[in-house]
């Protein structure tokens, strides 16, 4: 990952928004509502704010009020093995498709595959009819995939029904390898690799959106060498700064073009008030308390579940301050 | 409907002076909160005294603590639980301690961190600490020396949330330097490492190595595993606070109750036992010997602490309990952790509430306490207690030698500390570790290895080398010093291979985990050589059936082959675990030829075969079943597993059916119920005359009678309705016949059973259904409606309908238009059920002014109450509801009105009713025992088992419905109602109602009259009553909560003349031949008291002796004692002397 650190170091610092690619039709629009789905990388990403800040600033100040929603679950698979409290995955592409069809969104970011990669030979779901085959090789582990990905681009296109814009496929970020005593990522990133082409294939299939994350970090590259500082804590969890890269890659992959992501201590109003809006919808949709609340306790505590729509103007009051600080941003910001 | 009626009446005056602040239900039962409130209420064990060391604002709520090498307590605190409330601040903190000047007070405390949501645990090390924080562990650490964390780092997340009660929690560092952490049931984790997702789904226990990042499940299940302590030998027990088994020993593998579709689950060491919330070894010099190398277990609900001593048996422990550290009559004081400290004192968490979680009582309920906490210090005269040092002043030599200290603590922050330190300077001063005076060189050793592991510098050489101890407990903690990374380990399968043969079970166990950790062909193989040369206990047992299964794949092809291991019975033992048919051919020859015989072995074959086998298997067990010299129990076991085989799985044996008829002249009960059930699922039409007179010899033989119902509808037709029909309307046949022949008729047309049963039920003697026909018509989908139209105009007498209306109110199917159609039939009123606030204020106050447990005790005791048959107290009765033992500690008061009246308001976790509805209508309603591929157990409200096959089932879901029947206290009067909460209410208090922890035998069984007894006693004295005499009925007795056995509440065992005797008996275990202790006390000069058939001499005009069995043989030793009634006998009490590792107690179920 050695040309990430380069690029870094060569990175500009200025302050300046999208600049699209000529032509292009910009992928976030006014009063846009964004739903992020995967894995880890994406729910950890609601902890720095900083993947939604690149959103944010990269839709430039004509754009304004964007409702991101991080519906990211570690562990999750295309089957939706993370999202199941007591049933099988099924369950939890339920509970995923619920939640789609409630926020409608204009645009959807998938992310998934690390998992999947990460457990060629092993089984990566539960889903009963898919259990064996995850298990049974490369070939087996990919085809299953790409099975459950089609599943999940279907369902959540329908899910979220007539205005949804744009789907966007993410490929998984890269493994770090930070050497001994954590684990030696190349077999993992060649891995990585293989699920990256056949993610972007699956884009080409559904014509959707592409963005390669694993090409713009550095995985194609990859002889062992990390970046430094390294952007992971422990080779798969991105930090803070790394998220500020996967942020850059993201709006550069969406044809934002070289801007800037800025997105660190000098949006500090902005990037806390994200983080506040993301722990807040957390409570809201991930509310702790789901087997007394809405499951099978419910008779003994369900009478308190009038209070989790309770945040919902609590978040609403947060996004507002969202865009108040990114239009401060952009009015500090000189024009071009 | 007594009570309620007269309830209504009085509720309707006690209305006009009830107290008007309804919304404040028993807000006047919130204890004092004063520090010296808490104080004067403790009762300590001898020798102890109790001081404050920390309180409110530092700590409110404490939910978990830990030191830290410099000898300061961290503390972390959630007023925010049960639930965040929108707009709630996320501020819940960890707080650090110290008592500066070493008078056991802390006088200095810093918020080290207050931005927490939910916290359940933290752990100081590696500079900082690790928080579990709900869905994520977080490392925060303070970097400018202000110890206010100002870095915030997410170690782990995906941790769930589903119940905030059983969070992620139990931080510890193990000895190996890994960080421990448990989870509860609910709770669904799906964690991404950097090697790969590691997932647990409900209860069970993870292991962290922050400098590698790997984490890994070490044993799954347990309901709510809030304490772990490490023996001196680094052994893992667990401790449940919702479970009721007191210890539990775990290992790799082990999978415990509630674990999400385990097929099968192992127990803990204490059943029957309070539920405890920590756990901790107590060690070190400032306490008393006899406390030392004791379990220390916070009994939470019960306001106490409770200590286990811990025996050796096996590859695993006996725990007895003995009596209590410290116990409060103060109803918020909530032991939640347990510590000692590094002055050698004992430090417990007070979480301060009177209400103990969030499932039954409301989250936003105004008696929640969110202000207070306490840290209790208890320390003990005769020592004085040790300077606090600050490990992090000493040198590596200096920290080196305190792996030595007589202090546990001291060695596991030493420890701690080490990893702070250049690995280089460390380890050649550990090298250097002396031996001190009686202390087993190989524990040192054994310290080193550690040592070595904590610092990620694992000297696996010292630790094969400690294979080689004499003393077992090495050997095994080698084993599992080894198992964390065996799978990189070339040397691990050699090691293994020589320690499965190990003498000592508990190191083939360990060596078994090592194995199931390689990747290489012959795990199974080496690790089934464990059955030979040692005595197969459930633990190692477990490991080994679970090794079988996981790694099925390396030996199952080989064995369809030829036998991969060095015995049949190795074989038998692999394919059984699996539970498919593998190598059929070679154990039914080796049953064929005789070189498996004994009944256990028969029996498992045919169980597995029944399984897994072909019809032509299944001929074969047949075959071995007709032989002329057949043992009658290989015939029985047999008989049973080819009835189960046709059920769940539908397939019969080959060849002539009618072989079977032979079975039905049976003089054997047993075998003719089988072939009865046989000849019905394998459409034996020849059987049906023998059947047929059977059925009709009910009042010989009911359970005779019983089984013939099972062929007789499966034979089915025309002949099977028309007897039904006759004998239901015939006016000569009992009421034993009519009933049997209304189920057999509902079972086969569920309308035609409810126009016979309208009648039945009309003339049902003493208004009673004690033959099932209310059951047979609520187990089938369409059988309530039937009945219900089959009421329609008719009439029926109150006390039956109310039979029926109780029972179908707790049907799972809630089947509300018979209930309507039975109140319709008998003019009955709706029972209220639900108490208006202000009758349940009135109804709370009458409990607290009037209430008398006692004669509570009394009312709860009644058969005709049925408590006993499905709640135990302290172990003693039923175990299809919670054990009540500590239930008045921990629920309110109007918790406990309102689950009397409506059960299905609160149901308690695992206790919830699971409806299975098979596509013939039929249902069944439980809790599920267990299932595998084929069938699933539904346990139902009577404790039966019930086998269904997958195949059937048509839906299978949680219903919001409790199996505990509503309207159970109609037939009690007011004052009744009142004394019986009052009794309950007092559960768990300390009082006459906290069961003491003295070995006292809880379980019996009762004999009921039988004509032998009243000519024969005299001939040959009470030894009659121990007789093996078939005809003998004994029926489950449980102790009182004193551990008394009243023995006036007995049946009466007729005598000569007018004399009535009590008679009971009980089983015990004993582990070895010779003296074994116990005490009896109650009106000794009319008791007998026999041991086998042997009368023991009680002394004379005494209460109470002690009294030693000579044990000739070890096993099973039967206890009767009997005593004559109307001489002021009341209870007697029998306590065991010796502790578990001599004397254990049986279950009822194995009597």
């Amino acid at each position: 990952m050695k040309p990430i650190s380069l690029r870094i170091t060569l990175w500009c610092l200025a302050l300046s928004h999208a600049a699209l690619a000529y032509g292009a039709e910009p992928i976030l629009k006014s009063g846009d509502r964004v739903a992020l789905v995967g894995n880890t990388v994406i729910e950890r990403a609601r902890l720095s704010g900083q993947l939604e800040a690149a959103l944010q600033l990269a839709a430039g100040p004509e754009v304004k009020n964007i409702s991101i929603r991080n519906l990211g679950w570690s562990g999750d698979s295309v089957f939706g093995d993370s999202r199941s409290y007591f049933g099988p995955p099924q369950e939890g592409r339920e509970r995923l498709v619920s939640i789609v069809s409630e926020i409608k969104p204009q645009v959807i970011f998938l992310c998934y595959g690390t998992g999947a990669a990460m457990s060629v030979d092993q089984g990566w779901t539960d889903e009963p009819i898919h259990k064996e085959p995850s298990a049974s090789g490369m070939e087996g582990s990919l085809a299953t995939f790409s099975q459950g990905y089609q599943e999940k681009i279907d369902r959540l296109r329908s899910a979220a029904g007539g205005s949804l814009r744009e789907i966007v496929l993410v490929s998984p970020p890269p493994l770090e390898n930070l050497g001994e005593p954590l684990p030696d990522q190349t077999e993992n990133n060649a891995r990585l690799a293989i699920f990256r082409d056949r993610i972007k294939q699956l884009a080409t299939d559904n014509q959707l959106s592409f963005v390669d994350w694993f090409a713009a970090l550095g995985g194609d590259d990859f002889n062992g060498e990390v970046a430094s500082p390294a952007l992971t804590n422990n080779g798969l969890h991105y930090s803070k700064s790394g998220y500020q890269i996967l942020g850059r890659e993201l709006v550069k992959g969406l044809g934002y073009g070289e801007t800037s992501t800025i997105a660190n201590d000098e949006t500090p109003e902005l990037v806390a008030s994200i983080i506040e809006k993301n722990r807040l919808f957390f409570h809201r949709w991930r509310p702790a308390n789901e087997t007394y609340l809405f499951l099978f306790r419910k008779h003994e505590q369900g009478q308190n579940a009038k209070e989790i729509p309770m945040f919902d103007p609590l978040i609403a009051e947060q996004e507002k301050n969202i865009e108040a600080a990114r239009q401060k941003v952009f009015a500090g910001q000189p024009k071009n | 409907m007594k009570f309620f009626q007269s309830l209504a009446a009085t509720l309707i005056v006690a209305t006009l002076a009830a107290l008007p602040a309804h919304s404040q239900n028993g807000l006047k039962d919130i204890p004092d909160t004063a520090v010296s409130a808490q104080l004067e209420a403790f009762q300590l064990i001898e020798g102890a005294k109790v001081n404050l060391f920390a309180n409110e604002p530092a700590v409110a709520n404490p939910t978990h603590m830990n030191w830290d090498s410099r000898g300061r307590l961290w503390v972390v605190s959630s007023p925010l639980y049960p639930h965040i409330k929108p707009g709630q601040e996320e501020q819940d903190k960890v707080v650090i301690l110290e008592d500066t000047n070493g008078d056991g007070v802390a006088d200095k405390s810093i918020d080290f961190a207050t931005n927490l949501h939910i916290p359940t645990a933290v752990l100081p090390g590696d500079g900082g600490a690790y928080i579990a924080n709900s869905i994520e562990v977080l490392f925060l650490k303070d970097t400018d020396g202000d110890d206010v964390a100002d870095e915030r780092q997410v170690v782990l997340s995906g941790f769930g949330t589903e119940d905030t009660h059983h969070l992620l929690h139990t931080f510890k560092w193990g000895p190996e330097g890994m960080i421990w952490m448990n989870q509860s049931i609910y709770i669904h984790t799906h964690l991404e490492t950097p090697y790969g997702i590691r997932r647990l789904l409900g209860g069970g226990m993870w292991h962290y190595r922050p400098e590698t990042q790997r984490s890994d499940v070490f044993m799954k299940g347990l309901i709510n595993p809030w304490g772990h302590a490490f023996d001196e030998w680094g052994q893992s027990f667990l401790t449940d606070g919702a479970g009721s088994q007191g210890i539990n020993f775990v290992f790799p593998r082990s999978v415990f109750a509630t674990s999400p579709g385990a097929s099968r689950i192992l127990k803990g060491l204490n059943p029957g036992q309070p539920k405890h919330c920590g756990a901790e070894f107590l060690t070190g010099r400032h306490l008393p010997d006899d406390l030392k190398g004791l379990i220390a277990a916070p009994d939470f609900r019960g306001s106490r602490i409770n200590l286990f001593k811990l025996t050796d048996n096996g590859s695993a422990y006996t725990s007895s309990q003995v009596p209590d550290l410290i116990s409060s009559k103060h109803r918020a004081f909530r032991p939640i952790d347990i510590k000692m400290g590094p002055d050698g004192a004992i430090y417990v968490a007070d979480w301060y509430n009177p209400i103990i979680q969030h499932g039954e009582v409301d989250f936003r309920d105004s008696r929640r306490d969110q202000k207070h906490g306490r840290i209790w210090r208890i320390t003990f005269d005769d020592q004085d207690t040790l300077p606090i040092e600050d490990l992090s002043q000493l040198d590596e030599k200096a920290l080196a030698g305190k792996l030595n200290a007589p202090e546990a603590l001291t060695r596991q922050l030493a420890l701690t500390e080490m990893r702070n330190r250049d690995p280089k300077a460390v380890l050649p001063a550990v090298a250097n570790l002396s031996v001190p005076d009686g202390v087993d060189p190989d524990l040192v050793a054994l310290r080193k290895v550690w040592a070595s592991q904590t610092l990620n510098q694992f000297d696996e050489k010292a630790a094969v080398a400690l294979l080689d101890s004499k003393n077992h407990k090495a050997r095994a903690a080698a084993l599992r010093a080894i198992y964390y990374r065996a799978a990189d380990n070339d040397e691990a399968l050699a090691i293994a291979s020589k320690a499965i043969a190990d003498p000592h079970p508990q190191v083939r166990l360990w060596a078994v985990s090592v194995l199931a950790q390689l990747d290489v062909k012959e795990t199974v193989t080496t690790a089934m050589k464990a059955i030979d040369g040692v005595e197969l206990d459930e633990f190692l047992d477990f490991a080994l059936w679970s090794i079988c299964r996981e790694h099925s794949d390396r030996w199952v092809a080989d064995a369809q082959e030829k036998n991969p291991f060095s015995s049949t019975r190795q074989l038998l033992f692999a394919v059984r675990a699996i539970n498919k048919p593998v190598a059929v051919d070679q154990i039914l020859s080796a049953l064929e030829s005789g070189e498996i015989s004994s009944d256990q072995e028969v029996t498992d074959i045919a169980d597995w075969i029944s399984k897994t086998g072909s019809p032509e298997n299944l001929n074969n067990l047949f075959v071995h079943t007709l032989k002329e010299n057949a043992s009658p129990a290989h015939q029985k076991a047999i008989l049973t597993t080819l009835a189960s085989a046709g059920r769940i799985r539908k397939i019969q044996p080959t060849g002539d059916k009618n072989r079977l008829n032979q079975f039905l002249d049976s003089k054997n009960d047993v075998i003719f119920s089988e072939a009865a059930t046989l000849a019905g699922l394998w459409k034996l039409e020849s059987a049906r005359p023998g059947l047929q007179s059977a059925f009709l010899a009910a009042a010989e033989n009911q359970g005779r009678a019983e089984a013939t119902l099972n062929g007789l509808i499966s034979l089915g037709g025309p002949p099977t309705a028309k007897l039904f029909d006759s004998e239901a309307k015939s006016e000569t046949s009992t009421f034993l016949i009519k009933s049997l022949a209304v189920r057999g008729r509902t079972r086969m047309n569920p309308a035609a059973g409810a126009t016979l049963a309208v009648e039945v039920l009309q003339n049902a003697p003493d208004g009673k259904d004690p033959h099932g026909i209310y059951a047979a018509f609520l187990a089938t989908k369409q059988g309530p409606g039937a009945l219900a139209k089959a009421l329609t105009n008719a009439k029926l007498p109150q006390p039956i309908a109310l039979v029926g209306v109780q029972k179908a109110s707790s049907a799972a199917t809630k089947p509300e238009g018979l209930v309507k159609a039975l109140q319709k039939a008998a003019d009955l009123k709706p029972m209220k059920m639900a108490l208006s606030d202000t009758e349940m204020e009135s109804m709370m106050e009458a409990v607290a002014k009037s209430g008398d447990p006692h004669n509570g005790e009394k009312v709860y005791r009644r058969a005709s109450m049925q408590c006993l048959v499905c709640h135990a107290i302290g172990g003693a009765g039923g175990v299809i509801g919670p054990d009540l033992v500590s239930i008045g500690s921990s629920a309110p008061v109007d918790y406990l009105i309102d689950s009397l009246l409506q059960p299905n308001m609160k149901i308690k976790e695992g206790y919830h009713t699971t409806l299975v509805t098979l596509k013939n209508g039929d249902s069944f309603a439980g809790a599920i025992a267990r299932e595998d591929d084929n069938e699933l157990v539904v346990r139902d409200a009577t404790g039966k088992e019930n086998r269904i096959p997958k195949a059937d089932i048509a839906s299978n879901n949680i219903s919001p419905v409790s199996l505990m029947p509503p309207g159970l206290t109609a037939q009690l009067r007011e004052d009744e109602f009142v004394d019986l909460v009052a009794f309950l209410a007092q559960l768990g208090k300390d009082g006459d109602f906290k069961t003491p922890p003295n070995r006292y035998v809880r379980q019996w069984q009762s004999l009921m009259p039988h004509e032998r007894t009243r000519d024969a006693i005299g001939h040959y004295g009470h030894q009659i009553f121990t007789e093996d005499i078939k005809t003998y009925q004994w029926i489950p007795f449980f102790a009182k909560v004193t551990g008394g056995v009243p023995i006036p509440e007995m049946p009466k065992v007729v005598g000569r003349g007018r004399n009535r005797y009590g008679v009971a008996r009980t089983f015990v275990d004993v582990s070895k031949a010779g003296p074994v202790r116990f005490k009896i006390s109650g009106k000794l000069n009319d008791l007998i008291l026999l041991h086998g058939e042997n009368k023991i001499e009680l002394p004379a005009d005494v209460s109470e002796a002690e009294i030693t069995l000579e044990v000739k043989k070890p096993g099973r030793q039967k206890i009767t004692v009997s005593g004559l009634n109307g001489f002021g006998l009341d209870d007697v009490k029998v306590e065991v002397l010796d502790d578990a590792g001599t004397v254990q107690f049986i279950d009822i179920k194995e009597f």
